[in-house]
Formats: structure tokens, C-alpha cells, sequence
């Protein structure tokens, strides 16, 4: 029988930006957006519920005068996101 | 697959695979892209400074044009700064990080070792400044698993140190300035690598 897939995961802009702050230290809201190529309003909504699952930690806060938005990885989120992978993996091979 | 991840569309389990892999793939590339610019912007600060010091040292004989090597930092540092402001903010992940921490590291040593060398000016700073230049580029070379970056080190710390040992007052300066364009042609070797 296979895994369940984490249905918050499985999601193409959702698993994006995870799949981006996997690889780095922290991510800011410009950069989520040019890699993803999202819209502002649909990557704030998806951020919100990756913040409200606990797989990020979002961190409000100004770059000179300019407003600032950071996203990090959390340990949960880090499992969450090697099950995803290893659950995908089942399904392929 | 098309660049815009607009629809959160359900994915089968190939294509969320294609997905963190493309992703993890071009996230990198931009991170690595990112160091090729303050490679690029030390390699020819190198070059200039080495090559300026060395004209006014070989036409005045006033071994006070030395102290100019300070300005180097003072120069570099708000332009990698300014470098960092321009455009969007790339992210650190653990090779940039680690780019990052060996060549501040450098900088303090080589400006530690300048500032003893003007109370006690010691024959083997030249040396010994070209040798950590080529340890921390050869080290560098092997974060990036890039042959060219780790035998351009070794070439310039050793072949360095040789040619230290073997010439004598401001000709020791032209070593610099051959480490300044390895250092820059690593940039531009990362650069198109990661393009």
C-alpha cells in the first residue's frame, strides 16, 4: 500500500517554495516570487498556509526603508518535506 | 515546465519530483551565480591595486605606496555591499555560506599580516599572503567540485610561493596580480557554469 502524500505539499506552488528553502538558510518574499514566478497575492496565501501548518517560520521586518518579508524552513516542515520525497519515491518505484 | 507555478495544480508523483528538482536545480544556480560577482569584483580589485602599487613603487622607490594595500578593503567592501543591494536579495544556502566564511577569513589574515608586517617587515609576507590566496581559492574549487578553480589554486599558492621565494622587492607584486585575474577568471568560470 502506498503512503499517504501530504496534501498540503502536493501542491505545485506550495511545493515550490519548499523545495526552495529547503536549500538555503532563509528566503525573502522577492526572491520566493521571481524563482516561483507566482503572483504576490497567491504566494502570500500559500505562505500563510505553510506558516499555519508549521513547515515555516515568517519573519516581518524592513531592509533599509523598505518593508521585508523572510521565510525559513522549520524542523517540521524539513521532515515533512523528506517524507514527501521518500512517499514519492514508493509511488515511482 | 512552464515557469509560472500560478494554478497549484494536483501533480502526479513524476512530475512533483521533475518539480523539487528543477526547483533545488535553478535556486542553486542563482545562489552560485551570485558569488561569481564578488569573485569577479576581488579578482580585479586585486589586479588593480597590485598593478598601481607596483607602477609607483617601481617609479618612486617609496616603499610608503605599500600602505595603499589598505585601501583595498575600504574600496571592496562598500561596493560588495552595493553589489548585494542591487536587485533582488539572494539567499545564502551551505556552499555560498562557506565561500563566504573562507574568503572573509582570508581578508582577516591577509590584513592581520600586513599590519604586523609594517612594524617588523618580515621577507616572507609576500609568501605567505599568496599561499593562504591560493589555499582559499583551491578550498573554494572544492566546494564547487570545479577542477579548473582547484589546480588554478594550487598553481597560484604554490607556483606563488616559488616565485616569492625566487624575486625580490616590487616584482613581488606582479604575483598578486597574477592572483587577482585566477581570481576573477574563477568568477567568470562560475559564472557561465551556472548560466
Amino acid at each position: 500500500m502506498f503512503p499517504k502524500l501530504d496534501p498540503l505539499l502536493h501542491s505545485e506552488l506550495r511545493l515550490a517554495v519548499m523545495s526552495i528553502l529547503v536549500g538555503v538558510d532563509e528566503a525573502d518574499f522577492t526572491y520566493l516570487k521571481k524563482q516561483t514566478g507566482a503572483t504576490s497575492g497567491n504566494l502570500s496565501v500559500q505562505i500563510d498556509k505553510l506558516l499555519a501548518a508549521g513547515y515555516i517560520t515568517v519573519e516581518k521586518g524592513f531592509k533599509g526603508k523598505m518593508p521585508r518579508t523572510t521565510c525559513k524552513i522549520t524542523t517540521a516542515g524539513q521532515e515533512a518535506f523528506e517524507g514527501y520525497v521518500k512517499a514519492l519515491k514508493e509511488y515511482i518505484s | 515546465m512552464e515557469n509560472s507555478k500560478e494554478q497549484n495544480k494536483e501533480m502526479s508523483a513524476q512530475q512533483s519530483l521533475d518539480l523539487i528538482s528543477e526547483t533545488l536545480n535553478n535556486n542553486r544556480r542563482c545562489i552560485l551565480q551570485n558569488s561569481a560577482k564578488h569573485f569577479i569584483l576581488w579578482g580585479t580589485l586585486l589586479l588593480a591595486f597590485s598593478i598601481v602599487i607596483y607602477e609607483l613603487l617601481h617609479v618612486t622607490r617609496d616603499l610608503h605606496w605599500m600602505l595603499l594595500w589598505f585601501a583595498m578593503p575600504v574600496v571592496g567592501f562598500p561596493l560588495a555591499r552595493l553589489l548585494g543591494k542591487k536587485g533582488t536579495a539572494v539567499p545564502q544556502n551551505v556552499i555560498s555560506s562557506q565561500l563566504h566564511y573562507i574568503w572573509l577569513a582570508y581578508c582577516v589574515f591577509a590584513v592581520a599580516i600586513s599590519i604586523v608586517a609594517m612594524f617588523e617587515m618580515p621577507s616572507c609576507i609576500t609568501l605567505l599572503l599568496v599561499a593562504l590566496l591560493g589555499f582559499a581559492e583551491c578550498y573554494s574549487g572544492l566546494l564547487l567540485k570545479n577542477w579548473p578553480i582547484i589546480i588554478g589554486g594550487f598553481i597560484l599558492g604554490v607556483g606563488g610561493a616559488v616565485v616569492a621565494m625566487l624575486v625580490r622587492s616590487e616584482a613581488q607584486l606582479l604575483v598578486f596580480a597574477a592572483g587577482g585575474l585566477i581570481l576573477a577568471a574563477t568568477g567568470l568560470i562560475v559564472k557561465r557554469q551556472y548560466q
